[in-house]
């Protein structure tokens, strides 16, 4: 992992360069640009990181159900340069954290066994000059939405950083099949439960693992995408993903609710 | 209901006599309208199906029918030509090029459309209704026919105690429910629907051609990667020509809610025919305009 | 049995369960009446594509809709540009920065003719084709209320901005400028890309192409803001980014961007203090039209 914006393309620089300048871009509703200066953030600029990184199949025992070590540290480790390099985007800015993460994954015909990953944000600064930098100093990530960052805020924590974890799985073939010979009864496959159950596991604990590293206080909005990218079904990525908070102050700012019945369909 | 308009196909007359009233509204819009005092009273519709898409004998489509610029551009509206600059004629290069409205598709389209909508009022003026909401229309081709079907439907209603149309002609909107009770709400109400359609044909100049097929860059004569302005005026046109034709149609009344689409058809070497549908309501304000104070914005909690 | 309450249409005195749906109901009525005695007022004719909702923000801050608007533009791309070749596919980038422009001075062109202040909703269609790239944009024209034309037509902007938001921003003190928009096309590295994975077993970033492609991005974001900064703006707002390979050539990769310039008026932003809501609504249960009458 490198810290030096030597590693941003020559065309990011000059584009960041203008947008220290005052302007800003984001791809924020106007609804989030403005609940966003509600809690006293600026949007300073639209921010992005990507990485082509070779996802080839590595070999495996088809008869045994595990982790692929190797595809996990790659899917790792290209999301990882993707983030990071959003992350150099934005300290160039000079700011203080990123909304709205997005972490998309591409696939090209002209490029089997390869896959580019893209983290894409708004990058956002107090207004008020207070550094609100994570405890390693960085930029805090954050896949919340405007209106979510607005009543997390309200609730008197802060984001800290987007905080995954990965665990590439390989389904063995043979327990399944040996398993289908019975079926026609409803029965569990245990195997199988095992196996995915383990994956998942890996996965949640290395996001937690992330989020103590941040000295957070707890992650919300954690959700778990499985995926087999172009790898056949037997084979499946288990991503955890959420943002790790902190608690800034004990007081929650945000008024009683109004109840409404909403008139609209 | 005993009269039923001679036009009607039995089944509707059958379907009219049976009493209970049959509504293509969602649960929400009915409710709605109940609430505004628009009672359904039937379901009506109107079809037409047209030939189309063979225009050598429609008068005045010219000397090579539809499918050639007009000489002499006697049919009137939009036209416009370009010269071929570059001073020799062959088989495949053309002298001149133009752009050109094609009324007979114009006129072919009301044609069905307002057949089709003139048999919906008959259904709905046959219930006695005051008014058509929630309308729908299409113009699909049936299969490889050659044919265009043009079908408009909506639920007729009444407005508790309120008079019948003067000219016994109800009124129609594309709206129901919450947006139709919204737009009353506003201080305009509905006239009726207004649609139509522009047509221009491209007969692509060489230039045209050449752009479009992206050869011969030296014969064009332009920077490489130039407009191919041709095209992109023959595009502002027909929007232009349909915005023109609704507002004929509105007699000064305003038209809200529009929705325009066009469509592009290739025909090869830079030809092609472009249409325009452009539909909306015609409404027309009956009290002083008084707007709402500005709404609150709110953040949901869920 | 009880069924459920009726609603105010079947209570056999035919009154209205409550104030609000007896207005309604006037409304309808006095609508309805007004039919026969109304001509329609000549000023008034205006042709809008803008809903019923935004017409109604619209109206809460004292503006209105007065003509449907549209500006549309397409430049060749010579043969032979899409062939397989290294780094960035100029002609396609400029032909769509060309096109883009030009239909955005005509639909401005179209809003000051009409005498309107600006265009909201504008509805973005791009078209790339083996031999051009288009732009159409469509949009309604809106002015403050019976506001005359503007002296000059620099201050006319063009937004997608919908009535809504330009209703929220102007609350705010943000006023629209214009439409920003960047594009860049590049060529995918294909053959050296299968030689560069054969030589590795590893699972590792490959860097030249990695570089590529975030350059090809960059490139786009990077024009999008030079325009907005021609515009003089403080920023840009919904920027929407497309990117992917052409439907006719795969190995050619688009990347877009646009969005609405947007600049400081008031001295300062204004806050909006919004109020948080807890709706009480389930999602609605189909109900039985028969239940409504005769239970």
């Amino acid at each position: 992992m490198t810290d030096t914006p030597q590693d941003l393309p020559e065309g990011a620089s000059k584009r960041l360069a203008e947008l220290e300048h005052g302007l800003f871009t984001s791809d924020l509703s106007v609804n989030e640009f403005l609940l966003i200066k509600e809690v006293g953030f600026h949007p300073l600029g639209f921010v992005m990181g990507s990485s082509i990184y070779h996802t080839g199949i590595q070999t495996r025992k088809w008869g045994q159900s595990q982790e692929l070590t190797k595809l996990t540290e790659a899917m790792y480790n290209a999301r990882e340069l993707a983030m990071t390099r959003m992350e150099e985007e934005a300290a160039e800015l000079g700011a203080d954290g990123v909304v709205g993460v997005r972490l998309d994954v591409n696939y090209y015909e002209w490029g089997k066994d390869a896959a580019e990953f893209i983290a894409v944000g708004t990058a956002v600064k107090a207004e008020n000059g207070v550094s609100h930098r994570n405890k390693l100093g960085k930029p805090f990530t954050s896949d919340l939405s405007g209106q979510d960052f607005w009543t997390l805020m309200q609730t008197g924590h802060i984001p800290q950083g987007l905080v995954m974890g990965t665990c590439v799985y390989h389904i063995a073939h043979r327990g399944i099949g040996q398993t289908l010979g019975s079926a026609g009864q409803n029965v569990e496959l245990p195997n199988f439960t095992q196996a995915l159950y383990e994956a998942r596991e890996l996965a949640m604990t290395r996001m937690q693992d992330e989020a103590n590293q941040l000295d957070a206080s707890g992650i919300v909005g954690v959700r778990l995408e499985e995926k087999s990218h172009q790898w056949g079904s037997h084979t499946i990525e288990f991503l955890s993903l959420g943002t790790a908070v902190v608690k800034t102050s004990d007081e929650v700012t945000l008024p009683a609710p109004t109840t409404i019945i909403s008139l609209d369909n | 209901m005993d009269d039923v308009p001679g036009d009607l196909p039995e089944a509707a007359a059958r379907r009219f006599s049976e009493g209970a009233f049959t509504s293509g509204l969602t649960v929400p819009d009915f409710a709605a309208c109940l609430q505004m005092g628009l009672e359904p009273a039937g379901y009506v519709q109107g079809f037409c199906v047209m030939k189309w898409g063979s225009w050598q004998f429609y008068p005045g489509a010219g000397p090579y029918g539809g499918y050639g610029p007009n000489v002499a551009g006697t049919h009137g509206g939009y036209s416009e030509s370009w010269q071929c600059p570059h001073g020799f004629v062959s088989a495949e290069h053309r002298v001149w090029g133009q752009n050109y409205e094609q009324p007979w598709v114009e006129d072919a389209w009301a044609n069905g459309f307002t057949s089709a909508y003139e048999r919906l009022i008959e259904e709905a003026s046959a219930l006695g209704a005051h008014g058509i909401v929630g309308l729908v229309d299409t113009s699909a081709p049936l299969g490889d026919l050659g044919v265009l079907e043009f079908r408009v439907q909506g639920t007729a209603v009444k407005v508790k105690d309120g008079p019948p149309p003067a000219d016994g002609r109800p009124w129609t909107t594309y709206l129901a429910g919450q947006r139709l009770a919204k737009l009353i709400e506003a201080g305009y109400m509905p006239v009726s629907i207004a649609a139509t359609v522009a047509s221009v044909r491209v007969w692509a100049s060489c230039i045209t051609a050449y752009l479009t097929e992206g050869t011969n860059p030296g014969w064009t004569s332009q920077a490489v990667g130039a407009e191919i302005e041709q095209t992109a005026r023959a595009q502002m046109a027909v929007r232009r020509i349909a915005r023109e034709r609704v507002r004929a149609q509105l007699g000064g009344d305003s038209l809200h809610g529009a929705s325009m689409g066009t469509r592009e058809r290739e025909l090869g070497e830079g030809d092609a025919d472009l249409e325009c549908i452009l539909r909306g309501n015609r409404v027309r304000r009956f009290k002083e305009f008084d707007p709402m104070p500005a709404p609150r914005p709110t953040v949901r909690l869920s | 049995m009880t069924g459920p309450a009726p609603l105010a249409a079947d209570r056999p005195d035919g009154s209205a369960g409550d104030a609000t749906s007896g207005d309604i109901r006037k409304e309808m009525l006095a609508a309805a009446q007004s039919l026969d005695r109304s001509a329609p007022s000549p000023a008034a004719a205006m042709t809008s594509d803008l809903s019923i909702d935004e017409e109604l923000t619209l109206h809460s801050i004292g503006w209105e809709p007065i003509e449907l608007v549209y500006g549309v533009s397409l430049h060749s791309i010579p043969m032979g540009v899409w062939n397989w070749g290294q780094g960035e596919i100029t002609h396609a980038s400029s032909a769509f920065a060309r096109s883009f422009a030009a239909a955005t001075d005509r639909i401005h062109h179209e809003c000051a003719r009409s005498g309107g202040h600006g265009v909201v909703g504008v509805h973005v269609e791009r078209t790339v084709d083996r031999h051009h790239i288009g732009i159409a944009l469509t949009g309604t024209a809106v002015r403050p209320v019976g506001a005359k034309k503007l002296p000059s037509t620099d201050s006319v902007f063009v937004s997608d901005l919908s009535g809504r938001d330009f209703t929220l921003l102007q609350g705010s003190g943000w006023v629209p400028l214009g439409l920003a928009a960047g594009a860049s096309f590049v060529y995918a590295p294909r053959r050296s890309m299968g030689t560069a994975m054969k030589q590795t077993s590893q699972n590792v970033e490959l860097t030249n192409f990695t570089e590529a492609m975030y350059a090809a991005r960059e490139s786009a974001m990077e024009r999008m803001q030079r325009s907005a900064l021609a515009l003089q703006g403080t920023g840009v707002v919904e920027v929407k980014v497309t990117e992917g390979p052409m439907e006719f050539a795969h190995h050619a990769i688009g990347f877009s961007a646009y969005g609405t310039v947007i600049r400081l008026v008031a001295g300062q932003h204004r806050n909006l203090a919004p109020r948080m809501v807890l709706p009480l609504d389930d999602p609605v249960r189909g109900v039985e039209a028969t239940a409504l009458r005769g239970a």
